[in-house]
């Protein structure tokens, strides 16, 4: 949507996380995993909870340091968070002693760029979430739904190369999380940005990515790969899209099987 | 009607002490120069601020204050905040500050004298030890307690060094704290005026009291006390709606 609009690849090789506290006991989060994303491409992961899905994702914004591997996007070590890998929290974190406009604009303003201009392109991005009459209103004026736009819009509004969710629609009830999902689409396609994007649900991964990978139970590697080619927009009801969920869902019921302790067997594999 | 609404519950209390206080003068039959009844007093004080003496005593008081605790504001906030945001700096000053805090104003008293003399140093000494621990307290909780979300919110948009972390994060996430600990403090600052003022103070409302008990006046003493009552509550008030401007609620 601004100009020169980028985004970049992100590639993690043999990255892994081992969580140790101070008592002596560690976790291992995420055994070494390889992953590569083109630019541009809206992936989506899915996995039982606990495989360490958030691990991967905040090891990329920069939160976490990994025990081993590396993480990089275009091509350059992550080195801590920074503007240009944008990142949209599951709990909106927006910020609430600034109005909503002030909120997309934070980022504008780390930039540099100009009060009226920044304002004017804070507004642009609040038209695409259709939040232009809450520009003056304070975050706790806003439904939860309403937050993870402005939330969206913020980030997109800095124009990063790589956007970064966990779970944001998580909180949200099925029809607000529908029509999140087809405004993420809309904003997304105007600016093609590369999207990795965590979720539990298997219908909303394949409603929105290119991609689907399905991680393993703790500690989690990347178990299976699906391209999904279907056009936008996507009908949940079609059997392509049926068809592709059920894969998504065989290879992810093994996984769920481990994590609670079920005979995997009796569930069928991929 | 917002503000007639609040005054209602103060209009009731002022009555049931008047009442009690009347019923204790009858009771007690004392003398008017030891327990003055409560209309005598009224009549006292509003001759104080017809002659314009308790104008006069209140701004000597309030001038002490504001200079105390505005002193507490400069070195309280920021030492706070390194505090919160240091764990070397805290756990070297942790310590110092929780002996200290015990402490109560009053006891600095000889202190302040031996160090400061009986001048204006020394009070504002005194009001500036009660007004400091509550406003260092609350901004360390203020700092401590900002959602980490909004740390990391702040990092990805950009404020990648921790001077612009700090003043466009983690200070207005504190604000609401921090101004908690400004009126707690304002109020034990403004508490602590008869002790700082009850050693050679020539005004005051503490002034007033000590003197009204030297001349055997309690009506005076009386007056005093409700004034610093009355006016307290006037200034937590206006604390309040500075406030009520600073709560957000969540984001
Ligand atoms: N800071 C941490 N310290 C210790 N253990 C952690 C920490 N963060 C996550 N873990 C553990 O690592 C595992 C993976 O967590 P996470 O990446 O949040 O999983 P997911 O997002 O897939 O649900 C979990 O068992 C979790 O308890
Ligand atoms: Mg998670």
């Amino acid at each position: 949507m601004r100009e020169n609009s980028h985004s970049k690849s992100i590639e993690v090789s043999n990255l892994s996380m081992t969580f140790r506290s101070d008592d002596g006991t560690s976790v291992n989060a995420l055994a070494p995993t390889n992953l590569e994303i083109e630019p541009g491409q809206f992936v989506a992961i899915v996995g039982p909870s606990g495989c360490g899905k958030s691990t991967l994702l905040n090891i990329l914004a920069g939160f976490l340091t990994p025990s081993d591997g590396q993480a990089s996007i275009g091509n350059e070590a992550v080195a801590g968070p920074s503007i240009d890998h944008g990142v949209v929290f599951q709990d909106y974190a927006l910020f609430p002693w600034l109005t909503v406009l002030d909120n997309v604009a934070f980022g504008l303003k780390s930039q540099g760029i100009g009060s009226s201009e920044r304002k004017e392109i804070a507004m642009r991005f609040l038209d695409v979430v259709s939040l232009r009459d809450f520009a003056d209103k304070r975050p706790r004026e806003l439904s939860g739904g309403m937050k993870q736009r402005a939330a969206i819009a913020r980030t997109f509004a800095t124009n990063p190369s790589v956007i970064l969710m966990d779970e944001p629609f998580g909180a949200l009830d099925a029809l607000t999380r529908r029509f999140l999902q087809q405004q993420l689409l809309k904003i997304w396609s105007e600016s093609r940005k590369t999207v990795l994007f965590i979720t539990h649900s298997v219908q909303e991964a394949v409603f929105l990515a290119d991609r689907i990978i399905v991680m393993t139970a703790r500690p989690g590697r990347i178990k299976s790969d699906f391209l999904i080619e279907l056009d936008h927009p996507r009908d949940f009801s079609s059997d392509s899209f049926r068809k592709i969920e059920k894969n998504v869902f065989d290879s992810l019921d093994e996984e769920l099987a481990k994590t609670f302790g079920l005979a995997g067997n009796q569930l069928q594999g991929d | 009607m917002h503000f007639l609404r609040h005054s209602v519950p103060y209009a009731l209390a002022l009555i049931a002490i008047a009442t009690v206080w009347q019923i204790a003068v009858w009771v007690s039959q004392a003398n008017v120069a030891i327990l003055p009844p409560p209309l005598l007093t009224l009549a006292t004080l509003w001759e104080l601020i017809a002659n314009g003496e308790l104008a006069k005593h209140t701004l000597a008081s309030l001038s002490r204050v504001v200079s105390a605790w505005g002193l507490s504001v400069i070195i309280a906030v920021p030492l706070g905040l390194v505090m919160a945001r240091s764990k070397t700096v805290e756990r070297l000053l942790d310590p110092v500050i929780e002996l200290f805090r015990p402490i109560s104003p009053l006891a600095w008293i000889p202190l302040a004298i031996l160090w400061f003399g009986i001048g204006e140093t020394g009070k504002i000494f005194i009001i500036f030890i009660a007004t400091f621990f509550p406003i260092v307290l609350n901004t360390v909780s203020g700092v401590k307690s900002v959602d980490p979300v909004l740390i990391r919110a702040g990092q990805v948009l950009g404020c990648t060094n921790e001077a612009t972390l700090f003043w466009r994060v983690i200070l207005p996430a504190a604000m609401p704290t921090i101004i908690v600990g400004l009126r707690i403090a304002f109020g034990t600052g403004w508490a602590a005026i008869i002790a700082a003022e009850l050693v050679a103070a020539q005004s005051g409302l503490g002034y007033l009291i000590a003197d009204g008990m030297e001349i055997l006046r309690s009506d005076l003493v009386l007056a005093g006390m409700i004034a610093i009552g009355v006016l307290g509550v006037l200034i937590d008030s206006i604390f309040r709606l500075l406030g009520n401007r600073y709560d957000w609620g969540a984001g």
